[in-house]
């Protein structure tokens, strides 16, 4: 009998369900309050001590908890931003898989020409003009990563609805929408998850990576990028400010891509 | 064959004129008002309005759109509002900068990722390959703006034996170079791990190891050229991302190239040099995808018939 | 694998190639040179066009004005100009130039080149960020729009005078021949370049530009043709680009670099250290850096929530962050500026009576106003400091830190930012350039931001503007900030000092309030080279 999860794929699932405990338990677990100047020191960094285990920034609050809120933002980033690139990807990807012809052309040689954008860029431009948000960082995400989800589901799709089932569904007259609906997604699914799983691990680094380039969401919401930015002055004298929140991300993006590879590898892709 | 290659250029000019509709738009729908980026701070109405006149802001979108593609045609893509210097000849001075480390970070890349991948396969399904895999998942998931700082930190801070970032001669190429082969070292690794297990499936490579030939003999021999031609393809189309600049580690090493010009460009919101660099990534990765297509087909007869039937 | 090595020396070439593409720089055995560094290109020599520090400090070592400011002080001295007569009324301004003047190329200088810089600053192609400075001389309005070939009120009985007729009186029309747009610039070298000027210029100052390779380096030398004997003391400057703030102090401590400023998360150890703190150069500059609140957009059109503000902000917490380099403002004007008082009090920090005259505006707990910023990590670090500040007081201030062009934009929309952090540097020593400029009802949807208007501050600055007896003027000036302040626009923040450190064999650098250093006193005594 096959197993139904790999151990990456269980260790990978572990992370993410601790990066979710801690953002919903952060009020419990943070010592102190993230916005507040707590710290002794002001205006200079403070090293790593008894009472702030990683330190307090140069505003005097604790690093340790703003880690900890920081997951908050960045789960909720991560899963919102997946969301939209999932459903703009799936949408054209299953739509251009299924219908095949004219409609696959022109989906496809439109996702051809957001591949040739590069990414990063136009998310920065966007951000920029639109101004950082939460709202715009969302769209921004969807708008740029689309592409790859609808690459790879297409590909899937056009493979199935070629399979006899579903040629079969077709001329006993099923309806367009409940051929998609009821049974190419079912069976595209599971690729859909997998697919899910590595674009919230991409969303969280854009992200990250929009917010060390100071077009995060505005403080004083702690994000880990935002953090890493912010360190960026003290990081002479104060590296520790960088080094914590850098490998908060690294554990949230690890814990994605191990479930997401982790799959792709049982599968033999 | 010549139809072919036709039909590919056509579609790459149609490509290019899609890209540049769309950052036309990003760039003009916008609620910023170019002349005051150009008149600054303290500039009266009067001004403002003047520079609106000068560079045609009061036209209809579409003609500025006709005037700009006019222009490009003729190799010319506006002159920056903030530096008022040719954008053409901005991206061509920082071309050389961003050139070398895209290819150090190519070669470095495919380097670690050949390694990684080919050993992973020699020990399929053992420890080594199971930890590889690990490693390169890590190396994956690090933030490459991160791994930048981490590096200047520990080379450039505690062992100071490398610059804190700049462009100045050799030594300063070794860090930014190794933020960005680490992380697609490790995806490279992955690619090549996949394609190897695949064509190491094949029927026959199966007949090559039923012959007595060591594993090790028929990976190198037989299966190593076919299972390279994803990895070769894929670090083509990134060698056009990376030429046309890497923001984040131009960023943290300020790096005088492409990437940090965009960068700048983008927070002064200076539309022709937005433009600009955006096209000209574009046009890279356009041209890349050309010759890799164009290569296949030459490989592979089945695909341009494909096309035509 | 063999592919691979060939890959690497191809790679090997390409370095060599790249890393050999900077030439050397070549200078003569024994120059003796001063080494500047910057992370960012200069953005522009063209005179008509720079309007930062950054393009500032080599304009004004490349080319000469008709007057210019002392070397630490922004009192007036000749320049190009050997002496000058103001008519009564303020409308005449008359300018004798010295004989001996000559542009870098050998050419002498004459009143003609004055005409033709400034006739380019106006000239719209030229899409000068200077024009309105020189829109108030007679005929200039026709000259821009092309109805006039040349700008009737500049006159030129002869080569060595030129005389300016403006439209209506303006005592400080003196100060705006002190910038750089209205620099001397030969007009055979502007127009043969064209646009490209800025790379290829020529002017009469102490230096005269030797190379300029974009993102490495810009180069000046010594122009032998300088009119001032013994002047330029050094032989050459070199400001090395790319060169970022952490990399400039490490070639500094590395005997790289002679001028360097100094990293925030360095300088509480400098001032630590008394060899280093006795090599720092600092000086007050003529900025109040201040959060405009707009008086069209409730509850902001109540004076109590205004100055609730202004009680509830700790700007002592400011400064903290900014390792000391500042001083508190109390007022509008900041001190080194002619006809700045000491007097003003402004608002001390009492968060308690911040309360409380929110609370007798009837603003409830939990206000959420946004303030507006411009996305940058030293302002995004006091924006925080400020919303912990206001967090006490319970107004719960949201940030939107966007790009330096749509915030100006921004601002200057009616109804459009309740809240913004911004600074204002003074072009001229003079208090109308704050007053009339920021606070006077005819610049709103100009450079008054915060919409506020006032019948009395409007016609005392009124008054004031054409008075030239300064006494008198100031005095104007004075009442109107009073008001001004009282009615508090304004949350009053800080004044910047800056800072900067030098090496010990550098010698009579010092720090200007309102402009950038200047260089051709600057000299280095025998050291081990560094660069």
């Amino acid at each position: 009998m096959k197993r139904r999860l790999g151990a990456m794929e269980i260790v990978g699932l572990a992370m993410i369900l601790t990066l979710i405990v801690v953002a919903v338990a952060a009020p419990l677990l943070a010592p102190y309050d993230p916005t507040r100047a707590v710290a002794p020191t002001y205006g200079e960094p403070g090293p790593p001590s008894r009472a702030f285990p990683l330190g307090t920034d140069e505003l005097g609050r604790d690093v340790l908890s703003r880690i900890i809120y920081g997951a908050r933002i960045s789960l909720a980033v991560g899963v919102a931003g997946m969301l939209v690139t999932m459903t703009i990807g799936v949408a054209i990807g299953l739509l251009a898989g299924f219908f095949r012809g004219t409609v696959d052309v022109v989906l496809m040689r439109f996702t051809d020409v957001m591949l040739t954008l590069p990414g990063l860029l136009l998310a920065m431009a966007l951000v920029a003009v639109l101004s950082p948000s939460l709202i715009s960082i969302l769209i921004v995400i969807g708008l740029v990563s689309w592409t790859q989800v609808a690459r790879v589901v297409r590909a899937e799709a056009l493979s199935v609805s070629q399979r006899d089932f579903m040629v079969a569904a077709c001329s006993l007259g099923a309806s367009s929408t409940r051929l998609i609906l009821r049974h190419l997604l079912p069976n595209v699914l599971p690729l859909i998850v997998v697919m899910a799983a590595l674009s919230t691990s991409g969303t969280l680094l854009l992200d990250a990576a929009l917010s060390f380039l100071g077009l995060g969401v505005p403080p004083p919401t702690p994000s880990w990028g935002r953090m890493i930015e912010e360190a960026e002055l003290y990081f002479r004298i104060a590296p520790w400010l960088a080094a914590f929140p850098g490998l908060a991300i690294l554990y949230a993006v690890l814990g994605f891509n191990l479930f997401g590879y982790g799959y792709l590898r049982r599968q033999g892709r | 064959m010549l139809h072919f290659v036709l039909r590919r250029l056509g579609f790459a000019i149609l490509v290019l004129i899609g890209t540049s509709i769309i950052t036309f738009v990003v760039a003009f729908v916008v609620p910023a008002d170019p002349a005051v980026t150009i008149a600054g701070a303290k500039a009266d109405p009067q001004t403002l309005a003047m520079i609106r006149q000068q560079l045609g802001l009061n036209q209809p979108l579409y003609m500025q759109y006709a005037h700009y593609l006019g222009r490009v045609l003729h190799g010319d893509l506006g002159r920056s509002y903030i530096m008022r210097e040719s954008v053409t000849r901005l991206i061509a001075q920082r071309f050389g900068a961003t050139a070398i480390l895209a290819i150090c970070a190519m070669v470095l890349s495919l380097i670690l990722g050949i390694a990684m991948g080919m050993i992973a396969a020699l020990y399929k399904d053992r420890a080594i390959d199971n930890g590889l895999l690990v490693v390169s998942l890590g190396l994956i998931s690090i933030p490459v703006f991160w791994l930048g700082t981490m590096l200047l930190v520990v080379g450039g801070l505690y062992l100071r034996s490398f610059p804190l970032g700049g462009f100045s001669g050799p030594r300063s190429l070794i860090l930014p170079t190794l933020t960005l082969a680490l992380g697609s070292g490790g995806y490279y690794s992955r690619i090549l791990h996949t394609s190897l297990g695949e064509v190491m499936g094949q029927d026959y490579i199966r007949t090559a190891l039923g012959k007595g030939l060591s594993r090790r003999a028929v990976m190198f021999k037989h299966a190593m050229a076919n299972a390279l031609l994803p990895l070769i393809t894929l670090a083509g189309l990134d060698l056009a991302g990376l030429l046309s600049g890497v923001v984040l580690t131009e960023t943290v090493f300020d790096w005088p190239g492409i990437g940090r010009l965009a960068f700048e460009a983008i927070f002064n919101l200076d539309i022709p040099l937005i433009m600009g660099t955006v096209l000209f990534s574009a046009f890279l990765i356009v041209i890349a995808n050309l010759v890799v297509d164009l290569l296949y087909a030459w490989l592979d007869p089945r695909i341009r018939l494909g096309e035509q039937g | 694998m063999i592919r691979i090595a060939i890959y690497f020396r191809l790679v090997l070439i390409l370095l060599l190639a790249g890393c050999s593409s900077v030439p050397p720089l070549k200078l003569p055995p024994g120059a003796r040179v001063l080494w500047l560094a910057a992370a960012d290109d200069v953005p522009t020599l063209d005179p008509a066009i720079g309007y930062d520090s950054a393009s500032w400090i080599f304009e004004q070592a490349i080319f000469d004005t008709l007057v210019r400011y002392g070397d630490a002080t922004v009192e007036l001295e000749p320049d190009l100009a050997t002496s000058w007569e103001i008519s009564k009324d303020a409308t005449t301004f008359t300018f004798h130039l010295r004989r001996d003047a000559r542009f870098s190329n050998g050419r002498a200088v004459t009143s003609a080149d004055f005409k033709y810089a400034i006739e380019r600053v106006l000239k719209p192609s030229t899409r000068s960020k200077g024009t309105e400075y020189y829109r108030g001389i007679a005929g200039a309005a026709d000259f821009i729009s092309g109805r006039a070939k040349a700008v009737s009120g500049i006159e030129l009985p002869d080569p060595y005078t030129i005389i300016f007729h403006l439209t209506g009186p303006d005592p400080i029309f003196i100060h705006k021949l002190t910038m750089p747009f209205a620099a001397a610039i030969p007009r055979e070298v502007a127009e043969k370049w064209g646009e490209d000027f800025s790379h290829h210029v020529v002017g009469s100052g102490a230096f005269k530009l030797s190379e300029w390779i974009p993102g490495q380096r810009i180069a000046l030398v010594r122009n032998p043709y300088y009119f001032a004997a013994g002047l330029p003391k050094l032989d050459a400057v070199v400001e090395m680009v790319g060169v970022n703030e952490e990399l400039e102090w490490l070639k500094y401590e590395a005997g790289e670099i002679d001028i360097s400023g100094i990293p925030a998360a360095e300088f509480p150890r400098v001032m630590r250290t008394p060899r280093l703190k006795a090599l720092t150069i600092h000086n007050v500059t003529v900025t109040t850096d201040y959060i405009g609140m707009n008086c069209q957009m409730a509850p902001f059109t109540d004076v109590r929530v205004r100055q609730a503000f202004n009680y509830a902000i700790n700007k002592q917490k400011l400064l903290d962050l900014l390792n000391g380099r500042g001083v508190v403002a109390r007022g509008v004007l900041p001190p080194g500026l002619p006809g700045y008082t000491p007097d003003v009090k402004g608002y001390p920090y009492d968060p308690n009576k911040a309360r409380r005259l929110l609370e007798d505006a009837g603003v409830r707990n939990g206000f959420a106003p946004v303030l507006w910023l411009r996305a940058d990590q030293t302002m995004i670090l006091l924006a925080q400091s400020v919303q912990q500040d206001l967090a006490l007081v319970g107004v719960k201030l949201a940030l939107k830190p966007v790009a330096w062009g749509p915030l100006l934009e921004a601002v200057r929309e009616p109804n459009n930012t309740e809240l913004f952090l911004l600074g204002w540097e003074a072009d001229f020593p003079d208090p109308e350039n704050f007053l009339e400029v920021l606070f006077s009802k005819r610049q709103w949807r100009s450079n008054n931001d915060t919409f506020y208007a006032n019948p009395e501050v409007d016609r005392l600055l009124a008054a004031a503007a054409p008075i030239s007896n300064l006494q008198l003027r100031f005095k104007l000036y004075d009442q109107a900030e009073r008001i001004i302040v009282q009615q508090a626009p304004w949350v009053f923040l800080y004044h910047p000092v800056s800072y900067v450190i030098r090496q010990p064999w550098v010698h009579d650098y010092v720090i200007n309030p309102m402009r950038p250093s200047r260089l051709e006193k600057v000299w280095v005594s025998p050291h081990k080279a560094g660069g």
